[in-house]
């Protein structure tokens, strides 16, 4: 690349932890020979709030709005997967009607963390409007959340035994309305960006991520179904209630940051028709088990794993027995494993191209840190 | 070429896309002069809540929110008198460490605390986060709640499932957890106390009013309120 | 030198009023030249808030809102605030070139504006180089950007301004050679005769196919590039380089880059109002009036871009314009003399 005679020296550039598109503060220490990426080593460990630590100090109640935190765009879904350890410990058996609202407020979750994802992503790449406009529909979805447990980011909603409370008798018709929308909106956004050709030849071909390469690095969710391989935990490994909704499991074959986005966009569809399906199904009855403040469940450990908007996540709970706090917590994150495969990714791309892989990747930085 | 026009088209077709939203009315709401009508569960900061007429505190300094609390966020500051109850000397709420949760409010029997849908208290100083009795219980003046229906006391005593020791009932029913409403708060939390930690004195509990799972809590005592760990 | 359009009007008068020749030139170069700064810098003004108000309404929500009627008096504020601001010069910059590079940038900006006619003789002064005076002014731009970069003393400054600078002067070919084209068909490099060749609405030059659209869609897309604007704004993506070669500058250096990136985008449009669009003509309403219509179609057309599409990495923006444009334009070009010299399309 470099004419003969010419000296060149590669040199490092520091995409800091205060960077407008690092999805958090990570921190990437970039080795470069021109505009061409040569290593790309993270630094992470800016976020680390300890909660694993924190989790031992607490009740089994207490922990849930401890792990809000721990990934706050799918909060709902940190709830489930603590929540799931914990009844799995203990046998215990969540009603019917609590299984359904469980799944109503994961999917519409999962929509509104693939809004997110969508909005970083356009802006990342110098698009800023779909951002309002993914975030616009985001507003319905938080709406719905604030009616019911009153918290529009962190909802401390599903707790072990069930879910805090009932949904408002206007949470169904304004569930629908929303529904109904949704997918002309989503059909906007599809508009303005997947046949954009500006879009496309930033995206296409940039950050191959391939099937051997996604398992041996442990990828899941949408970037490891953009590889071709074919595992989504609420149909390989069913948990709740999800087998008994009819919806597909998008997979491409490229792997490239292309692919990811088309995926995410299908699968807020995906998500858009379980809620329906629920909301048709949902019965009348119990919404908790009763369980009280201080939950002891007897001596065990248990891992149970959910499939979050960014992978799988899981808990892994150890219980000494009769103890209301938990002897130890360990925290798995999908953007964890995602990060650790970015430098393989970005050899050899250019500086631009690393904030598009990183923004398809969809990584969050509190799943990674804890 | 056919390349081109397509590229061409997608281009246009984004441009009116964005187009057709220079006609359509803003979504946002102008804030300090339009306010969005929040939903009654919304949690905001927390408030004591006073009797309609008396004008009192709900409170009877069970501690159960200062317990129940992952942040920590409430003090309460207590003397007991000679027959070993509890009044109330000073409830403070820390913002500055407080997460919103509402476990305080879950755990409650007795309606004495809430999270107001209020947001508005921002402060230029981080010491006037830390709110007192006579604040808290000025700010939930206002707020509309549900007393808890209290039943009268049954006779005494309880008879309690076999194989189960006296002293450990169950908790206090005040499950952080699991509740329909927030309105009917199950009030018959009885639990029979016999240890000195047990906060309520109150009827006997019915069968059906103990948790099916966990058995004793022996280990009450661990941090008495008013301490932060 | 030439006398004519406004400086000739206060020419005129002035020699009526008998001072020395020397004193009429500089008392009317003054006046002319403050005549164009004031219109320009309430135009750069009005041009913010306008970007704002159009960004705002396509993301659905309003813009400023708060300072007067619908925000008007927002840039005013923005400005004052601009003025308070502690100017910051580290201290490892190299001085000269630091400080001179908002300057170079700034004037350039305006300058161009002499030949430039904002209504039936409204013009500093009609050089029969016009176009290419305008052009040569514009290229100034590059040197303030390299010397932004380069006496920032910073890597990030430093990567942007290089970028900048490769991008303005890859963008400049093909727009010079889609200029040409209808300098070719024109006859005439001035202004004002290249307005006056477009008396009917048939001959205005964006609708004399088939060279026509090509060259006013080739020049758009060459003078976003020229302007820095998406989705060719690689020097100032904040995204990725936090802002490029402005990464040093703080308080009314800063606001002078910003202010000149404003001055020419309605530069741009103005060029391509009078080259394609027929310039101040048009009926009923006044010819300055006519100007600004068109100008500012323009303008909200490149806001409109901007708000629409993501922006292109740097070699995939060297790529289209080396390997696309310029050859496009070469094309345009050739068809444009074929067109003029087989005499069959004008009319």
């Amino acid at each position: 690349m470099t004419a003969p005679g010419i000296h060149t020296e590669e040199f490092q550039v520091n995409m800091g932890p205060h960077h407008p598109s690092t999805h958090g503060v990570c921190r990437f220490i970039l080795t470069m020979d021109g505009e061409v990426i040569i290593k790309a080593e993270p630094v992470i460990g800016y976020l680390h709030r300890a909660l694993e630590k924190i989790c031992e100090n607490r009740t089994y109640q207490q922990c849930i709005p401890v792990l809000d935190r721990f990934e706050y765009c799918t909060s709902m879904s940190c709830n489930e997967a603590f929540a799931l350890a914990a009844e799995k410990l203990g046998g215990l058996e969540v009603p019917e009607r609590a299984e359904y609202l469980r799944v109503i407020m994961l999917e519409l979750n999962r929509i509104a963390s693939h809004l997110i994802w969508f909005g970083t992503t356009s802006l990342d790449l110098g698009a800023i409007t779909p951002f309002l406009y993914g975030f616009r529909e985001r507003e319905d979805i938080l709406d719905l959340f604030e009616m019911t447990c009153g918290q529009r980011l962190t909802y401390n909603y599903i707790r072990v035994g069930g879910v805090a409370k009932d949904i408002p008798p206007e949470f169904i018709p304004k569930c629908k309305e929303f529904l109904d929308k949704f997918d002309a909106k989503v059909d906007d956004y599809e508009r303005v960006l997947t046949e954009n050709p500006i879009f496309i030849v930033r995206n296409k071909d940039i950050g191959v991520l391939t099937p051997e390469m996604a398992i041996a690095y442990a990828v899941s969710g949408p970037s490891l179904r953009a590889s071709g391989v074919k595992f989504d935990l609420r149909k390989d490994d069913p948990y709740s209630i999800y087998d008994r909704f009819n919806f597909n499991i998008p997979v491409t074959h490229n792997g490239d940051c292309y692919d990811r986005y088309l995926i995410r966009i299908a699968e807020m569809r995906e998500s858009a028709r379980i809620v329906r399906q629920a909301i048709e199904q949902i019965p009348e009855g119990e919404i908790a088990a009763k369980v009280s403040m201080n939950y002891k469940p007897p001596e065990g450990e248990v891992y149970s794993r959910i499939e979050n908007s960014r992978g799988e996540m899981g808990v892994y709970i150890q219980s000494p027995g009769k103890e209301k706090k938990p002897l130890r917590v360990k925290l798995r994150g999908g953007s964890y494993n995602q990060l650790q495969v970015m430098p393989e990714l970005v050899k050899g791309h250019k500086i631009a191209d690393v904030v598009a892989i990183m923004a398809s990747l969809d990584i969050i930085l509190p799943e990674v840190d804890r | 070429m056919k390349k081109l026009i397509d590229a061409v088209k997608n281009l246009v077709i984004g441009l009116l896309t964005t187009g057709k939203h220079l006609g359509r009315h803003a979504v946002t709401l102008q804030y300090p002069k339009e306010k969005w009508e929040m939903p009654e569960r919304s949690r905001g900061i927390v408030v004591l809540l006073s009797d309609e007429e008396t004008g009192e505190l709900n409170c009877t300094v069970c501690m159960l929110c200062a317990r129940a609390c992952p942040s920590y966020a409430i003090r309460i500051e207590y003397e007991k008198d000679e027959k070993k109850k509890r009044h109330l000397k000073d409830f403070i709420v820390d913002y500055n460490v407080c997460c919103f949760c509402g476990l305080c409010e879950d755990v409650c029997n007795f309606a004495a605390i809430k999270l107001a849908p209020k947001y508005e208290f921002s402060t230029l100083d981080k010491s006037d986060l830390i709110w007192h009795t006579d604040k808290l219980q000025e700010m939930g003046r206002d707020v509309p709640y549900e007393k808890p229906v209290r039943k009268k006391a049954v006779a005494k005593p309880a008879v309690k499932p076999a194989a189960k020791p006296i002293t450990s009932e169950t908790e206090n029913k005040s499950t952080a957890g699991p509740e329909k409403t927030t309105e009917d708060k199950p009030v018959e939390k009885p639990e029979t106390k016999s240890e000195t930690e047990q906060p309520e004195t109150k009827t006997p509990d019915k069968p059906e009013a103990n948790v099916p799972v966990e058995i004793e809590n022996k280990d009450e005592n661990d941090k008495p309120a008013g301490e932060q760990i | 030198m030439e006398i004519t359009g406004i400086f000739k009007y206060l020419y005129e008068q002035l020699v009526a009023t008998g001072l020395s020749q020397t004193w009429v030139e500089i008392i009317s170069l003054v006046v002319a030249a403050v005549i164009v700064f004031g219109f320009l810098a309430v135009m750069a003004l009005f041009l913010v808030w306008w970007e704002r108000k159009v960004s705002g309404h396509i993301q659905q929500r309003f813009g400023p809102m708060m300072t007067g009627w619908h925000g008007w008096r927002q840039t005013i504020a923005d400005a004052v605030k601009l003025l308070q601001k502690e100017d910051i010069t580290p201290s490892t910059v190299d001085r000269p070139v630091f400080y001179w590079a908002p300057i170079i940038c700034f004037v350039a900006a305006f300058v161009a504006y002499v030949t430039i006619p904002f209504g039936k003789g409204l013009i500093v002064s009609d050089l029969n180089i016009g176009i290419l005076f305008i052009i040569a002014i514009t290229t100034f731009t590059i040197i303030s950007l390299l010397m932004a970069g380069w006496g920032s003393n910073n890597k990030y400054a430093l990567l942007g301004g290089m970028r900048s600078a490769a991008q303005v002067v890859s963008y400049e070919v093909p727009m010079v050679v889609a200029v040409l084209a209808v300098v070719l068909f024109a006859g005439s490099m001035s202004m004002v005769d290249i307005v006056q060749s477009q008396a009917k609405i048939y001959q205005w030059y964006i609708f004399r196919l088939p060279f026509g659209p090509i060259a006013f869609i080739i020049y758009i897309i060459a003078a976003t590039a020229e302007t820095n604007r998406t989705p060719f704004d690689i020097p100032e993506a904040e995204q990725e380089l936090v802002a490029g070669f402005n990464i040093e500058y703080s308080g009314m250096k800063f606001a002078m880059f910003f202010l000149a990136e404003f001055v020419n985008m309605f530069t741009v449009s103005a060029i391509a109002a009078t080259l394609f669009l027929g310039g101040w003509q048009g009926p009923w309403l006044p010819s300055w009036m006519w100007f600004l219509i068109k100008s500012l179609a323009l303008v909200f057309v490149f806001m409109w871009f901007r708000w629409t599409y993501p922006r292109l990495r740097v070699d995939q923006l060297m790529e289209f314009s080396w390997k696309f444009l310029l050859p496009v334009a070469f094309a345009n070009l050739i068809l444009a003399g074929w067109m003029k010299y087989s005499g069959w399309f004008n009319w």
